[in-house]
C-alpha cells in the first residue's frame, strides 16, 4: 500500500490541497484494490435516482445489529442489465432488504468518497435465497399445523358473497368480475373490492391489512378471493412470505387465490382453500359451485314430479287391483259360506232324525227296564217284608219269654217285699194320722198312734218319746 | 347470517325429501304435503342463486366502527 509522502523541506509543514489528498487516496486504493471481488451483503435501500443510477446502502448484520455499512453504486446501464437478468431468473426485481451476492470494485470518488461499485449481482444466489425462504415458510407452517388450516373450513354451499382482494383496475380483477357477473345463468354474486398491492415489497403488508379488514365484517362474506393478473410473472416472492401465508391459512373464511403465473406454486397458493391459478379460472370455479347448487334443484324438481306421478299411478293400480280382487274374494267367501251352511243344514237334519230315533229307542228301553225293575223291586220288597215278619215273630217270642222271666222274678221279689209277709215275721208298723212316724210326722205325748201287726191293728196313746239310737 | 342458514337448510331438507321420495318412503297420504314443501324449498334456493341482499353501505359503516 502506498501512503502519502510527507517531505519536510523546512520547519514549516508542507501544505496539501484537498484534491491532492483525495487524489492520493484514490490512487492508493486503485492500486491496492485493483480487481473486482464477490461480496455478500444485504441491500438495505436501493436508492435509485431519477437519472437511473442507484446508490444502495449495503450492510452486514449480526443478530440484528449492523456490524458493517458501506455505500454502493450501480450505474444506470449496470442496473438495467442486472434487473433484466433478475426478472428472467428470479422472477423478481432487485429487492431491498435481501442478501445479494455482488461483484464489486472498491472505488473512491473525488467528491462522493468511498463506495462499492457494483457491476453485477448473481441472480442465482438470490433465487436460492428465495427458495430458501419458501422452504422455511413451508416448514414453519407445517410445524405450526397451519398448512391445511384454511382447507379444513367448510366451504359454503353458495360462495356468493365475495370479498375481493385485488389491485384496483387490474386486468386480473376485470377478468374475474366479467366471469362471475356476466354469466348466462343469471347467477348473482355480491362482491366488494378491498384494494391492495398484489406484488412486490408492498404486497405482504397490503394484503394482510385487507384480510384484517375483511375479518371485521366477515359475517357479510362467504369467501375471500385474492385476484392478481396482468402483472407478469414477477414480484411473486411475497406469496412465500410467512406472515402473509399464515394470515391466509388462519383466515376464518375460505381464501381462494387466482394470482396467475406458470412457475412454481407459491406457499400462499398452497395454503389457500383453493388455488385457481388465473382469475378467470377462479371465476369459473365459483360459477361451477353455483351449478353444483342449481343442478340438484332442477333434478329435485324433476325427480319429485316423476316420482310423485309414479307413486300416484302405482297406488291407483294397486287400488284397482285390490278392489277387483276384493270383490272376487267376497264372492268366493260368500259361496264358500253358503256351501258350508248347506252342509251344516243337511247334517243337522240327518243328525236330528238320528237323534230322534235314538231317543225314542232310549225311551222305550227305559220303559221296558222300568217295568222289569218295578217287578223286581216288588219281589225284593216282598221278600224283605217276609223276612222282616219272620224276624219280628222270632224276636217277639224271645222277648216275651225274657219279659216273662223278668216279670216272674219281679213278682217273687214283690211278694217277698209285701209288709204282710214282713209283719208275719213279727214286725209291726206304727202310723200317726195314717203316715209312718218320722221327722216330718212327729208325735207328741198324748197323740194316738195306730200299730199294725200281721193279725191286728192296735190303737195306743203316746206316753213318752225318746229318740232311738242311731 | 340467518338467511344463509335458511338456504343451506332448505337445500338439505330438499335433498332429504328427494331421497325419501326416491326410496319410496313417502306414502301417498304425505305425498302432497311433501311435494308442496319441496316446491317451497326449491323456490327459496332458486331465489338465492339469482339475488343478493348484502348492503355495501352497511359493510362500510361496520368497517369504520
Amino acid at each position: 500500500m502506498e501512503f502519502l509522502t510527507f517531505t519536510f523541506v523546512s520547519e514549516s509543514p508542507q501544505i496539501f490541497t484537498l484534491q491532492q489528498v483525495v487524489s492520493s487516496i484514490r490512487k492508493t486504493i486503485e492500486e491496492r484494490y485493483n480487481r473486482t471481488y464477490w461480496v455478500k451483503a444485504e441491500m438495505h435501500k436501493l436508492g435509485r435516482t431519477r437519472a437511473g443510477h442507484c446508490y444502495p446502502e449495503l450492510v452486514q448484520k449480526e443478530e440484528g445489529k449492523i456490524v458493517a455499512e458501506m455505500r454502493g453504486t450501480i450505474w444506470k446501464h449496470s442496473f438495467e442489465r442486472i434487473n433484466q437478468r433478475f426478472m428472467q431468473v428470479v422472477k423478481e426485481p432487485l429487492k431491498e432488504d435481501t442478501t445479494l451476492l455482488m461483484n464489486v470494485k472498491v472505488s473512491f470518488h473525488k467528491i462522493y468518497g468511498m463506495s462499492l461499485q457494483i457491476s453485477d449481482i448473481d441472480p442465482n444466489y438470490s433465487l436460492g435465497e428465495l427458495q430458501r425462504e419458501r422452504a422455511e415458510t413451508l416448514k414453519k407452517l407445517q410445524k405450526n399445523g397451519l398448512i391445511d388450516a384454511n382447507q379444513g373450513i367448510d366451504f359454503p354451499l353458495l360462495p356468493k358473497r365475495v370479498a375481493v382482494i385485488s389491485a384496483d383496475s387490474s386486468k386480473g380483477l376485470s377478468d374475474f368480475m366479467k366471469v362471475i357477473n356476466e354469466n348466462s345463468w343469471g347467477y348473482r354474486f355480491f362482491t366488494l373490492l378491498f384494494p391492495a398491492s398484489l406484488q412486490g415489497d408492498q404486497a405482504e403488508h397490503s394484503i394482510i391489512a385487507q384480510l384484517n379488514k375483511i375479518k371485521k365484517v366477515q359475517s357479510h362474506f362467504d369467501i375471500v378471493a385474492i385476484v392478481r393478473g396482468g402483472g407478469g410473472e414477477v414480484g411473486m416472492s411475497c406469496y412465500n412470505n410467512y406472515n402473509l401465508c399464515k394470515a391466509i391459512a388462519t383466515f376464518p373464511l375460505p381464501v381462494l387465490t387466482g394470482i396467475g403465473h406458470s412457475t412454481n406454486l407459491t406457499v400462499a397458493e398452497m395454503v389457500s382453500y383453493r388455488n385457481a391459478i388465473t382469475p378467470t379460472e377462479l371465476g369459473d370455479f365459483l360459477i361451477q359451485a353455483f351449478h353444483n347448487f342449481s343442478l340438484p334443484l332442477k333434478d329435485a324438481a324433476k325427480t319429485i314430479k316423476v316420482q310423485s306421478i309414479q307413486a300416484v299411478e302405482v297406488n291407483k293400480l294397486q287400488l284397482g287391483r285390490s278392489s277387483s280382487s276384493f270383490s272376487a274374494a267376497v264372492r268366493g267367501a260368500l259361496g264358500e259360506e253358503k256351501l258350508i251352511l248347506n252342509c251344516a243344514k243337511n247334517e243337522i237334519k240327518a243328525g236330528a232324525k238320528e237323534r230322534i230315533v235314538f231317543f225314542k229307542e232310549r225311551i222305550s228301553q227305559v220303559e221296558r227296564s222300568m217295568v222289569s225293575q218295578g217287578k223286581m223291586s216288588l219281589q225284593l220288597q216282598h221278600a224283605q217284608l217276609r223276612r222282616i215278619t219272620e224276624q219280628l215273630s222270632l224276636h217277639t217270642k224271645s222277648s216275651l219269654l225274657k219279659n216273662k222271666n223278668t216279670f216272674e222274678h219281679a213278682v217273687q221279689s214283690i211278694r217277698l217285699m209285701n209288709p204282710i209277709n214282713v209283719l208275719k215275721r213279727g214286725f209291726s208298723i206304727t202310723t200317726f194320722n195314717g203316715k209312718t212316724i218320722g221327722e216330718s210326722n212327729n208325735v207328741k205325748n198324748g197323740d194316738v198312734v195306730s200299730t199294725r201287726t200281721a193279725k191286728f191293728t192296735i190303737e195306743s196313746e203316746v206316753i213318752t218319746t225318746k229318740k232311738a239310737d242311731e | 347470517m340467518s338467511k344463509e342458514i335458511k338456504y343451506t337448510e332448505a337445500f338439505e331438507e330438499l335433498q332429504q325429501i328427494v331421497a325419501d321420495i326416491e326410496d319410496g318412503e313417502i306414502s301417498v297420504d304425505e305425498l302432497s304435503v311433501k311435494v308442496k314443501r319441496a316446491s317451497e324449498l326449491i323456490k327459496v334456493c332458486k331465489t338465492k342463486l339469482i339475488s343478493t341482499e348484502e348492503d355495501v353501505n352497511q359493510i362500510l359503516k361496520e368497517l369504520e366502527d
